[in-house]
């Protein structure tokens, strides 16, 4: 009996109650059709409209397509007019959507009622309160504290203040001030310049998390994958990064080199390579020099090596490689410039590059971050200070939430403020606190403009309707409340005459305001200026303070806090697909954790997921211990982000705060110690970690291959260093006439004629792991969030999962990490597809594993096959309205794509390389009599990758850029001995080390 | 990047946007109630209807009958009693003068109540069961309430139907073979099963593709 047969009997008997069963499959429950009014301009039902705007999850200001469907943003991706991301767009980018769409957001104007419960109320009688309260606060100190506003918004919120006698403070949790100050004491300027990853020849990063949270991620690691990335054809390439740090970030894992150097001592390391490069002449050194002469006399190599934790001979080595390049870069940030002598630390980074010549070519002054002008920690501390002693009566707080950052001295000095007024859109910490909320739109719904470096001058529009008309953009709330005419936008157009007549004057300026809203802004060059040592330089390198108070050790040990790639400060804790998104180094989710060393765990006697007690002399924090090499044994380290006492329903109450760990004081340079110190205290509780690690090591299956540099630049065309992990010989004969088979197979009926064959190359050169894609696919293709329990069970959906392993770490190996994408490989010969009984899962005529889910019936049997392990399958219905497992609570619902089916209970789901986007370009096509061009169809993931290292196209199609690629020697395929001849080519990642071929 | 067949920069600052319309899973949308007015007033179009000779459409001009009894008429009742007999099959209105967006889009589109009111600010109706429902149209424009039309035609939200690709290989006129003859249903029913046996019938006997994936995704 056939197995098809076999099955439909099975059904007949079964029918009644299949019949009586949801999986009975009806048309569409949508009833009614409800038309438009009056039809919208340009829109057409079925066709996604896009509007540029800009991203404002974070300082970067990257520039925004918003995919609108139905008056709906249902995707965003990356403007590529944008000098900022180049079309590509992170995580948090990315999610921006659920931050619009959030069900926890704030609908209406609330006030605090006389027993404490929020009341609704109308918003003349808010803005009336407001205007009651600003009347008697007048003259008894008014605060507004919003985030990072470069823009417009921000010039009228310090009109305003200037005009009734506050003052206004941004707070950024991540402000920068140690790169800031220590740029000041180097060259005399406090203003952060623009880094050139792109041309540089040699990377050095002193801690900078530039591929995370540093100033403006994306732009870095695109520019850094230029240069890193490994090209044949380029005679400089690559250019070798070394990453300097206590503890190996997602940075630090693109990482050729990693150096631990022991905390505090970046600036030394920076400064001994300093002395070499000037003792040797490494470098035609500049004159001005001079001046910090005995400061690197007095961290010659020989001297600080011991204290750093390397040899000498690294240290020469080095720099000797630094300067031999002739572009080196050396950036200072992250942990290095969280310390007490934080600034001093930058401004050894910034000697370094001076004496290599290299300021004023990697690092240009000029075109600066807009960050320069966010407010400082200092700041914030003596606002509160205020605040406590009650010279604050009227408090304004947007868009920031510092009673998270700074969780006891906020909270406390809150309670002496007489009114408090937030512009917040989900009640977070600051917000449930206050006495009146006025919600503001999201930036998606709002007018709005950036300015995230000078000369790049980003617009923001509405790209919908407000998702909750009970909402209105507090730059209007502003203006009217203040007595002023006019609309916000009104107020955003007068401040961008000044742009037209700067950029636009010879046109009217409404043709110059729409072009600049058609291209997402105006972007222009800032000119440049040269920069020179200032005649103090010498304090910098001879550090007031001690980095920190005492010597780490693994009873001692210095606990670190980072910033969460996902979560940020926190501001991201309430997305679900940034909480499910895996951590792209711990690859935890939906928690926070601490890293220890894991001869740290043996000596502590704990494993991963046990508890301990971390206790600081400023709070106290449970957390999870996650056993890691990846950081240094007197060294713990533990992330930001999570620890909500409020902000919504996936935030709230969910693992520790790490904040709370840390001193309210500020640091010299004005900023904040991200470096503690703590007891360590067990405390018998365990937890099991929600990981999507599945082996931290890759044990050598073949499935990240690493080639050295020396080796991959040998290779030449045809040449395959894999081969021998290929199908063994003797199987070739089988091969072919297997081969045969299937073309006789493929080419009957319609299958007949030029198909193509979709393809995919993935540059594990380039790859960082950064898990941009990882989001994106879940804002295209509808993935469930399946929430931390059933993640623990390993039931997440995330079609492209980045995996993780790491490398070294025996024998005195340098410990590292690899990464690589991994989706469905869309195998020629796929295993999942003969084993599925009702040929759901089948192979499509262009080459790829179609799975059909209303044919599918879930027998699993495709997952139970699939050596990649790239199936996932619905144990729960993840779309029911107001089930246990919902995922998209409304409005979230929204943000769905309706191309893209939602998946039901007890079906199986894959990638299939974003088959929505494939067939609308054919359709497209079709419609215009042609074919479909290379490069036309860009799946979500390859949209999206910061470091372009994801190409996709035809493989049958010789002149197309992936048909190249998978001719490339350094290209493998995973799993090839399996014979699955997978559709997507791998490039061998290449390693510019002493060691590599992991 | 498949820059150039994006529909980019297309500068309406804020779409028209509701959120009373709940969709779940297996999302197919369809077009939305507007809450934004026109600014002008709907185009009085002195429509003398010559498209019919344009397009060439072959049918002789047909008078649409009277109907008395409409609980006879098969399909579910809608809203307002809108005739196709009358405005496709004796006023010869080609499909796509309402359902304009069905030669480029997926979606055929149901027309605007300001299609609606174009010409029914000048066409009252001549008996008076007409001009009662007439006046439906004309209240839904000055009330800004769009009538909720029953749907007729619906597929299951894991099937994507591209309705361009289908007008541009059989033309403007083959809306007939899926939908039946509407210049002669005073009111419409679904006159195709819409399963997916129906739909492989055709595509066999014309030898297009029958792959899962097409509109499977």
């Amino acid at each position: 009996m056939e197995r098809r047969r076999f099955l439909k009997v099975l059904g007949a008997t079964g029918g009644a109650a299949a019949a009586a069963s949801a999986c009975d499959i009806r048309p569409e429950p949508t009833q009614h059709l409800i038309p438009y009014l009056v039809p919208p301009e340009n829109q057409v039902p079925g066709i996604a409209t896009y509007y540029a705007t800009t991203c404002r999850e974070c300082a970067a200001g990257c520039g925004l397509h918003a995919k609108v469907r139905e008056g709906r943003v249902i995707k965003l991706e990356g403007n590529p007019e944008s000098p900022i991301n180049q079309g590509r767009l992170c995580s948090r980018g990315q999610a921006a959507l659920q931050g619009l769409y959030n069900p926890d957001r704030v609908t209406d104007p609330m006030a605090r009622g006389p027993n404490g419960q929020w009341q609704k109320l109308s918003w003349e009688d808010a803005i009336g309160r407001v205007q009651a309260k600003l009347r008697e606060a007048r003259g008894k100190g008014i605060a507004f504290v919003t985030g990072l506003e470069s823009g417009s918004f921000g010039e009228l919120i310090d009109g305003w203040m200037k005009e009734i006698g506050g003052r206004h403070v941004t707070c950024e949790p991540f402000a920068f001030e140690a790169l800031r100050e220590g740029n000041r004491l180097a060259f005399g300027t406090a203003a952060i310049p623009s880094y050139d990853f792109a041309n540089a020849r040699y990377v050095v990063s002193f801690g900078a998390d530039f591929m995370e949270t540093w100033l403006s991620p994306v732009a870095y690691q695109n520019g850094f994958s230029r240069a890193h990335g490994f090209d044949a054809g380029r005679a400089a390439s690559m250019a070798k990064f070394v990453y300097v740090g206590p503890r190996l970030a997602l940075t630090g894992m693109s990482a050729d080199e990693w150096i631990a150097a022991a905390p505090g001592t970046e600036g030394m390391l920076a400064l001994a390579m300093a002395h070499v490069i000037v003792t040797r002449r490494l470098a035609p050194v500049p004159t001005d020099v001079a001046r910090v002469r005995a400061a690197l006399d007095a961290n010659a190599p020989e001297r600080v090596a011991a204290a750093i934790g390397i040899g000498a001979d690294v240290i020469v080595r080095l720099a000797r490689e630094f300067a031999a390049s002739q572009g080196g870069l050396a950036v200072a940030g992250g942990i290095a410039a969280q310390y007490a002598n934080g600034a001093e630390i930058v401004a050894a980074v910034n000697i370094l590059n001076y004496v290599a010549g290299q300021v004023g070519k990697t690092i240009r002054f000029g075109p600066n971050h807009a960050l320069e002008a966010a407010g400082s920690f200092q700041q914030l501390t003596e606002l509160v200070a205020d605040m406590s002693a009650g010279k604050v009566a009227l408090l304004f707080v947007h868009g920031a939430n510092p009673a998270h950052s700074l969780p006891a001295a906020f909270s406390e000095a809150l309670g002496h403020v007489a009114y408090r007024v937030s512009f917040a859109s989900c009640l977070d910490e600051t917000a449930a606190a206050s006495d009146l909320v006025l919600p503001d739109l999201h930036p998606l719904e709002q007018w709005n403009d950036a300015r995230p470096r000078a000369g790049v001058y980003a617009l923001q529009q509405p790209v919908m309707q407000p998702v909750f008309p009970g909402t209105r953009h507090a730059g209007d709330v502003l203006l009217q409340v203040a007595g002023k005419t006019g609309t916000f936008k009104e107020h955003l157009q007068t401040s961008w005459r000044g742009v037209h007549q700067r950029y636009g004057r010879s046109r009217a300026f409404d043709d110059f305001w729409n072009e600049a809203l058609q291209h997402g802004g105006v972007y222009a060059d800032a000119p440049a200026q040269a920069v020179h040592l200032t005649l103090d330089v010498a304090r910098a390198a001879a550090p007031e303070k001690p980095a920190l108070g005492w010597k780490p050790s693994p009873d001692e040990p210095a606990l670190v806090v980072f910033p969460s790639i996902a979560l940020h400060d926190g501001r991201g804790a309430n997305k679900q697909w940034l909480q499910e998104l895996p951590d792209p180094v711990s690859k935890i989710t939906w928690h926070a954790w601490v890293e220890v060393h894991p001869d740290t765990a043996a000596k502590w006697r704990v494993a991963s997921g046990d508890i301990v007690l971390l206790k600081s002399s400023f709070g106290a924090v449970r957390a999870p211990v996650w056993i890691t090499a990846g950081v240094r044994p007197d060294v713990i380290a533990v992330p930001t982000g999570q620890g909500h006492k409020a902000y919504g329903r996936y935030a709230k109450d969910r693992s520790f705060n790490a904040f709370e760990l840390l001193s309210g004081a500020p640091t010299p340079y004005g900023g904040r110690a991200h470096v503690v110190s703590v007891a360590v205290a067990t405390t018998g509780d365990h937890r099991s970690l929600a990981t999507t690690e599945g082996d931290a090591r890759e044990q050598g299956r073949g499935v990240i291959e690493v080639l050295s540099l020396e080796r991959a630049r040998a290779l030449t065309r045809g040449t395959h260093p894999f081969e021998e992990r290929e199908t063994p010989r003797y199987a070739d004969q089988a091969l072919r006439g297997w081969a045969e088979a299937q073309r006789e197979k493929a080419s009957l009926g319609n299958y007949a004629g030029n198909q193509p064959r979709w393809g995919m190359a993935i540059d594990l050169a380039k790859c960082t792991g950064c898990s941009a894609c990882v989001t994106a696919c879940y804002a295209e293709n509808n993935l469930a969030t399946v929430g931390e329990e059933l993640v623990a069970h390993r039931r997440q959906m995330s079609w492209m999962r980045i995996e993780r392993y790491f490398t070294g770490g025996e024998a005195g190996r340098p410990v590292g990490a690899v990464v690589t994408p991994m989706l469905c490989q869309q195998c020629g010969n796929a295993p999942c597809e003969p084993v599925c009984p009702v040929y759901a899962a089948y192979h499509t005529a262009d080459g790829l594993n179609g799975q059909v889910y209303n044919r599918c019936v879930g027998t699993r049997y495709c997952a139970n096959n699939c050596p990649y392990k790239v199936r996932y399958f619905n144990w729960y219905n993840y779309a029911e309205p107001g089930g246990e497992w919902e995922s998209w609570p409304d409005p979230l619902n929204m943000l769905l794509n309706p191309d893209v089916t939602v998946r039901e209970k007890g079906v199986m789901e894959k990638c299939t390389f974003c088959v929505q986007r494939i067939r609308g370009a054919q359709n497209r096509a079709r419609l215009e009599d042609r074919t479909v061009q290379d490069g036309e169809i860009t799946p979500a993931c390859a949209q999206a990758c910061p470091s372009e290292a994801i190409v996709f196209g035809d493989l049958h199609d010789k002149a197309s850029r992936v048909a190249a690629l998978a001719q490339d020697p350094r290209g493998y395929h995973v799993l090839e001995g399996l014979n699955t001849q997978p559709g997507i080519t791998y490039l061998a990642r290449v390693v510019d080390a002493v060691v590599a071929e992991a | 990047m498949c820059a150039i067949y994006r529909w980019r920069y297309i500068l309406a600052p804020a779409q028209p946007f509701h959120k009373h319309i709940h969709i779940r899973h297996r999302v197919l949308w369809m077009t939305k109630r507007s809450d934004r007015v026109g600014a002008g007033v709907a185009i009085a179009l002195l429509l003398a209807f010559p498209a019919a000779a344009q397009t060439g459409q072959s049918t002789p001009v047909t008078k649409a009958p009277v109907i008395t009894d409409t609980a006879r008429l098969l399909g579910p009742r809608q809203p307002i009693f809108f005739r196709h007999d009358v405005h496709a099959g004796q006023d010869q209105i080609p499909c796509l003068y309402c359902h304009n967006t069905v030669a480029v889009s997926s979606e055929p589109g149901i027309p605007a109540v300001q299609t609606c009111f174009g010409c029914h600010q000048m066409i009252g109706g001549s008996t008076p069961t007409h001009q009662a429902e007439i006046k439906k149209i004309r209240d839904a424009w000055i009330n800004k309430k769009p009538p909720e039309w029953t749907r007729v035609h619906a597929l299951p939200g894991f099937v994507r139907f591209p309705h361009q690709r289908h007008i541009k290989i059989l033309g403007t006129e083959s809306c007939i073979n899926c939908h039946g003859d509407v210049r002669v249903m005073p009111q419409v029913y679904q006159f195709a099963t819409l399963r997916m046996g129906w739909c492989v019938t055709c595509h066999v006997q014309r030898n297009v593709s029958r792959d899962c994936t097409l509109c499977h995704y």
